[in-house]
């Protein structure tokens, strides 16, 4: 995958180049808006992070003028302005997806891979990750061929983290996933609803499968 | 230039129109054209009341005349010397009005009149007169072509004896001196309502000032205020009574802008103080990862435990730039109907697994529609809710209710039997930072923003919060919504 960032922080620039190339992205960059423009008419990219406040050329300004050369590439921006006008103005003009600074970089990871992923994307029925099983259908979860007993928001939660195997999620993401809460709360209602479920799914067995990502979320993966 | 034109227009533009004239200037215009109508009035009436005494004293006098020449004829028709004395010699006895009589045929030749009344009214300047049997009342003003002025009367007559004979009276009186007497008066008038005015209008104008002088005084008290001041008063007892209001309301903004002063000064100390603790376990903890070589799974930790102070940090800020727009009111807000059952559930449900933990149960109760923005609605009950387990023993119990008042208003409350508020926390509940519970700070549940924010919320929502607490009996937190859309001008 292919992604230009278009960002005038270096420091900014150089932890995402790392952490995207780490997570086997192809990274470019430009630091500001006339090399970025120039970056993402000539290049073939699968997404373009823009940041909104740029020399010589704003996020803005490059992104109307991609998509008035039709311009198809997705674009994400980030801006430190969190107002509504803002944030109208760029899904107008044909952003596919913003982040407000300061953001997490597992958030921007799960953004990103929702905005490459996007287009139909048929539901499995069944869930496997080793001796598990979920059946997304009737709401079943066998482990060893052993029934487990959990209530619908456990059920949410464990179907989400194996959805998405081997993807860091952060809390954030997860409470409005399952729970449908649309903001950032500084109590630890995740990590507990996580350590209840793990007690009913990893706990008995042997082999665990939910991670614990410090200060990032939490990984459902096979080690 | 055309800088100066733009900067000079509004101005002149101000100073002609009436709304923005000094109060000592209307005041002035006012005593003065007061003054002018009082004068004006009293002037025109003496005017008038002296014009016509001197018309009914004139028509009395021609009157007198007409009776008297013809109870002349009448009675002594061949009395040509008393007809002279009375017609002749009458006119020129009378000094200071000249009088002028005339007696005529009916074919109008001349019999006798007063000498040289030819020369100033001809007998066909007359109206016609008056039958007999009759006295004229009121003479006709006439003017002769040389300016003068005359009354005119004329009456018909007959004489006395064995042969009556009809004759014809015309008498007439000049008016010349009292049109001179008159306009002297009027002239008078005119200097004494010139001059009234002048005086009234300066009297007026220093009433005016001193009447102003109070107001000056405030202004000046006023303008020494500044944010450093904020304890000086302009003191309601000082002033007269029609200012009192003026200067209690200014000193009881005064009141709420020290208060806002000294609230925004501790939140300011209070923030810093709150940055201060995170930054610095931030440096410390990278100062002494760094200062010597360490294993890569020790400086994971201190990465990771960064990571975490991080996130507190970008909490913190999105909470305060959140509280900094619902005050400018910038706060985006999207109100639709909902069904307050179902989000008290969604809460509820978010929180089962911590109430579970610590053997809490969480219970819903009732209904209500309610207007809100969904986001901010579970924003604010999930912060009285957590604030609710936080306060609650294990095995207590927290209950979230919901009922619609007249209003209509919908109510959600949370209910916890836990330890309660101390009355002396509650004035400051809401108060940014604040926590009422220093001992508890230091588990790092919150920063001690979400109670703030609620009531951010409730204010975006024009709603209230309202906290019942009983120290060791537990605390009820009411939430009241508008529980309907407010209804737009013109729909049914």
């Amino acid at each position: 995958m292919h992604i230009a960032i278009i960002e005038d922080d270096k420091k900014t620039v150089a932890y995402l180049r790392k952490g995207l190339t780490e997570n086997g992205f192809i990274v470019d960059t430009a630091e500001n808006g006339e090399d970025g423009l120039y970056l993402v008419q000539s290049g073939d990219y699968d997404l373009v992070i823009l940041d909104v406040m740029l020399p010589r050329r704003d996020g803005w300004s490059i992104l109307s003028a991609l998509r008035r050369h039709g311009g198809q590439t997705p674009v994400l921006f980030l801006t430190a302005r969190d107002q509504v006008a803002d944030r109208v103005k760029g899904l107008e003009l044909g952003a596919d997806d913003y982040l407000v600074k300061p953001f997490a970089f597992s958030e921007l990871l799960a953004r990103m891979r929702s905005i490459l992923r996007r287009g139909p994307v048929r539901q499995p029925e069944q869930l496997n990750a080793g001796d598990l099983q979920i059946d997304v259908i009737r709401h079943k979860v066998t482990r060893c061929g052993q029934s487990l007993d959990l209530t619908p928001k456990e059920f949410l939660l464990l179907s989400l983290l194996a959805r998405r195997q081997g993807e860091v999620l952060s809390r954030t993401l997860i409470a409005e996933q399952v729970w449908d809460i649309n903001f950032d709360s500084d109590s630890n209602v995740v990590d507990v609803a996580i350590r209840r479920l793990r007690r009913k799914v990893d706990d008995p067995f042997p082999e665990k499968l939910i991670h614990t990502v410090r200060g990032v979320g939490y990984v459902f993966e096979r080690r | 230039m055309s800088l100066n034109a733009a900067n000079a227009f509004p101005r002149i533009k101000r100073r002609l129109s009436p709304s923005s004239w000094s109060i000592t200037t209307k005041l002035t215009i006012l005593y003065a054209l007061s003054a002018f109508a009082m004068l004006a009035l009293a002037s025109g009436f003496l005017h008038w009341v002296l014009i016509r005494n001197l018309m009914q004293e004139d028509n009395q006098f021609l009157t007198d005349k007409i009776h008297v020449i013809r109870a002349l004829l009448k009675r002594h028709p061949n009395d040509q010397a008393a007809l002279q004395e009375e017609i002749q010699w009458e006119g020129e006895t009378f000094r200071l009005t000249r009088y002028y009589a005339r007696i005529l045929t009916p074919s109008s030749r001349l019999l006798i009149e007063t000498p040289g009344m030819t020369a100033l009214i001809a007998p066909s300047d007359f109206a016609s007169p008056t039958a007999l049997g009759k006295l004229p009342k009121r003479g006709v003003l006439w003017q002769a072509p040389h300016g003068a002025t005359f009354l005119t009367m004329s009456a018909h007559a007959t004489t006395g004896g064995a042969h009556p004979a009809q004759r014809l009276i015309q008498v007439a009186l000049s008016t010349s001196r009292e049109d001179r007497l008159v306009t002297d008066y009027r002239q008078k008038l005119l200097a004494v309502l010139a001059l009234g005015v002048v005086i009234s209008s300066i009297l007026g104008f220093l009433l005016a000032r001193k009447g102003m002088r109070p107001l000056r005084e405030i202004t000046r008290t006023a303008q020494r205020i500044t944010s450093s001041q904020l304890h000086e008063r302009i003191d309601a007892t000082r002033w007269p009574r029609e200012l009192t209001a003026l200067a209690a309301a200014f000193d009881e903004m005064l009141d709420r802008l020290e208060e806002s002063f000294s609230r925004l000064r501790q939140f300011s100390a209070d923030l810093a103080h709150e940055l201060r603790t995170p930054v610095n376990v931030l440096m410390g903890e990278a100062e002494v990862a760094l200062s010597r070589p360490r294993p890569a799974e020790e400086l994971r930790q201190t990465l990771e435990s960064s990571l975490e102070e991080y996130g507190r940090l970008a909490r913190m800020i999105d909470s305060l730039l959140f509280l900094a727009r619902a005050d400018s009111g910038k706060a985006p807000i999207q109100r639709t109907m909902l069904d307050a059952y179902r989000e008290m559930e969604t809460v509820r449900d978010f929180y089962d697994a911590v109430a579970a933990e610590q053997g809490i149960t969480i219970t819903c109760h009732g209904s209500a529609a309610l207007y809100a923005d969904p986001a901010l609605l579970r924003r604010a009950l999930s912060n009285v809710l957590a604030n609710a387990l936080r306060h609650s023993a294990p095995g207590g119990a927290v209950t979230l209710h919901a009922r619609t008042l007249p209003g209509p208003v919908a109510e959600l409350t949370v209910s916890d039997h836990g330890d309660g508020i101390d009355a002396r926390h509650l004035p400051k509940i809401f108060d940014r930072f604040y926590r009422a519970d220093s001992a508890r700070a230091a588990d790092a549940s919150g920063a001690g923003l979400g109670l703030a924010i609620v009531k951010s919320i409730m204010t975006l929502h024009e709603g209230e919060v309202t906290f019942h607490s009983q120290p060791g009996r537990g605390t009820t937190v009411t939430l009241r919504f508008p529980a309907a859309a407010p209804s737009l001008p013109g729909a049914p």
